[in-house]
């Protein structure tokens, strides 16, 4: 297994089978700190005004293979439940990204859960590829 | 007159002895040698007096500056201790060209100039503040289009340096039309202002080509550590000049367009012409048919529409189906 050091990597996420998926896994991007994942969410016609969103506390990361969970930290763009972010239309959107614990910088796969047996409101991900040579490293020094 | 830069780095160096406390009184010898061994030049005893009288003389062409032979010493000095042309800085001319120059960008450039830029300038002009009193210059004699701040303009500093510097940046972007947010890395060229709204334009990885993002659409933008993807020439030339706007039609080249135009818009047209390849031939009336050789976009033909029955799309004969079919 590949291993890389400890540096701010990213991960931008190919159109997996259902690109519709809404909202969409956009980035991961691993850093000794945090794990960050973004998503952008487009609303939908079926709710009045667009509906709201927000995300369960307990929202976990889960490496396949290991037991351990990646703590939900932080949420920018999406607030915590109980907290909603209302909509104003149906041709909203929202970008957002959830903090978790770090993972180990290595090639794996992810699952991000955020109810354990979910609903089809819950976000859940499966089977998120983190090959290490497919990342990029971010630039953390910029000189304007 | 200007300082020429050649003789402005042999005054530097002289300044820089004459203001050596530990080395004081520098002979015609000494400055001679310093200049060689920084210049790489030895400069001739005429060149270095004519030096000296230069930089005694007034403003704007010298510093007035308080340099005497003493003879006790045998060496040059500031007559003045505290004197450094250094601290000369900005004659009473050059703060007011910039000024003007301050005055004149952010009154094109409203909120567009960077804070950085005026804090800069704000720190240049801070010395001047007792001599320049701030309601001298609040008078606005210039007023350009300033839209309000607008989304994605944060972006700006960074993605200017990513097109400076040719660094591949992650972006996360929405389309407005589509509705959809994608994660592409591009490889930017340039930033651009087209209509009070700003674009990032570069090689978009996901599209294997040329693309224009907005950035109001632009979220989370990451600088990577990635082989920067060149362009090559002729098409970033064309991309870039061949467009009347900024979001070019899929598959269609770069062809002949031609407009009727009515004697009103005439005026118009002919006082702004929106692309370098406009011809126009003026009839008896007033009116014209202008045309143009370019790579339509979507920005022509809301430009074209927007004259209403001023301007007839006479070629290519797709542009006119669209047009008649957008107005139905």
């Amino acid at each position: 297994m590949m291993k890389s050091t400890n540096k701010t990597i990213l991960f931008e996420i190919p159109d997996r089978e259902d690109p519709n998926r809404n909202p969409k896994l956009l980035r991961v991007v691993m850093s000794n700190e945090f794990t960050r994942i973004d998503f952008g969410y487009s609303t939908l016609r079926i709710y009045d005004r667009g509906g709201w969103i927000r995300i369960a506390p307990h929202t976990f990361i889960e490496v396949e293979g290991t037991e351990k969970k990646y703590k939900l930290t932080q949420a920018e763009g999406i607030p915590i439940a109980p907290v909603q972010h209302y909509f104003e239309s149906t041709k909203d959107w929202q970008f957002f990204s959830l903090f978790f614990e770090p993972i180990p910088q290595e090639n794996c796969v992810i699952h991000i859960i955020e109810e354990v047996n979910p609903d089809s409101n819950d976000f859940n991900y499966y089977g998120v590829d983190l090959v290490m040579n497919q990342g990029n490293r971010i630039r953390e020094e910029v000189i304007f | 007159m200007s300082i020429k830069n050649t003789a402005y780095r042999r005054y530097k160096i002289i300044d820089s002895m004459l203001t050596n406390k530990m080395r004081r009184y520098p002979t015609m010898e000494e400055i001679q040698d310093a200049c060689f061994d920084q210049l790489d030049k030895l400069p001739s005893t005429e060149t270095i007096q004519k030096d000296i009288r230069s930089m005694k003389e007034y403003p704007p062409s010298g510093f007035e500056a308080p340099i005497k032979f003493n003879r006790t010493k045998r060496g040059y000095e500031y007559t003045d201790p505290n004197f450094s042309i250094n601290n000369t800085g900005l004659n009473d001319q050059d703060i007011n060209s910039i000024k003007e120059a301050i005055d004149l960008l952010q009154s094109i450039s409203g909120s567009r100039v960077s804070s950085k830029f005026s804090h800069a300038m704000e720190k240049v002009l801070s010395s001047y503040r007792e001599k320049f009193p701030k309601t001298d210059y609040k008078r606005q004699i210039i007023q350009a289009d300033t839209p309000p701040t607008s989304r994605g303009f944060e972006h700006f500093d960074l993605l200017f340096s990513a097109c400076r510097d040719q660094i591949p940046t992650s972006i996360v972007y929405y389309s407005y039309r589509n509705r959809k947010f994608k994660a592409i890395t591009i490889h930017p060229i340039l930033l651009k202002e087209f209509d009070n709204k700003w674009y990032v334009v570069g090689y978009s990885e996901r599209h294997k080509g040329m693309r224009t993002f907005g950035l109001d659409r632009i979220y989370e933008p990451h600088l990577l550590y990635k082989d920067f993807i060149d362009v090559n020439k002729e098409e970033k030339d064309s991309y870039m000049n061949d467009v009347y706007g900024v979001y070019p039609l899929n598959n269609k080249g770069r062809q002949k367009v031609v407009i009727l135009v009515k004697p009103l818009a005439t005026n118009y047209l002919q006082a702004y012409p929106i692309h370098e390849s406009q011809h126009a031939k003026k009839h008896e009336n007033g009116s014209s048919t202008i045309s143009f050789d370019l790579i339509p976009s979507m920005e022509l033909i809301r430009l074209f529409m927007s004259y209403g029955s001023e301007i007839r799309v006479k070629e290519p004969s797709w542009m006119i189906h669209y047009i008649e079919k957008s107005i139905k």
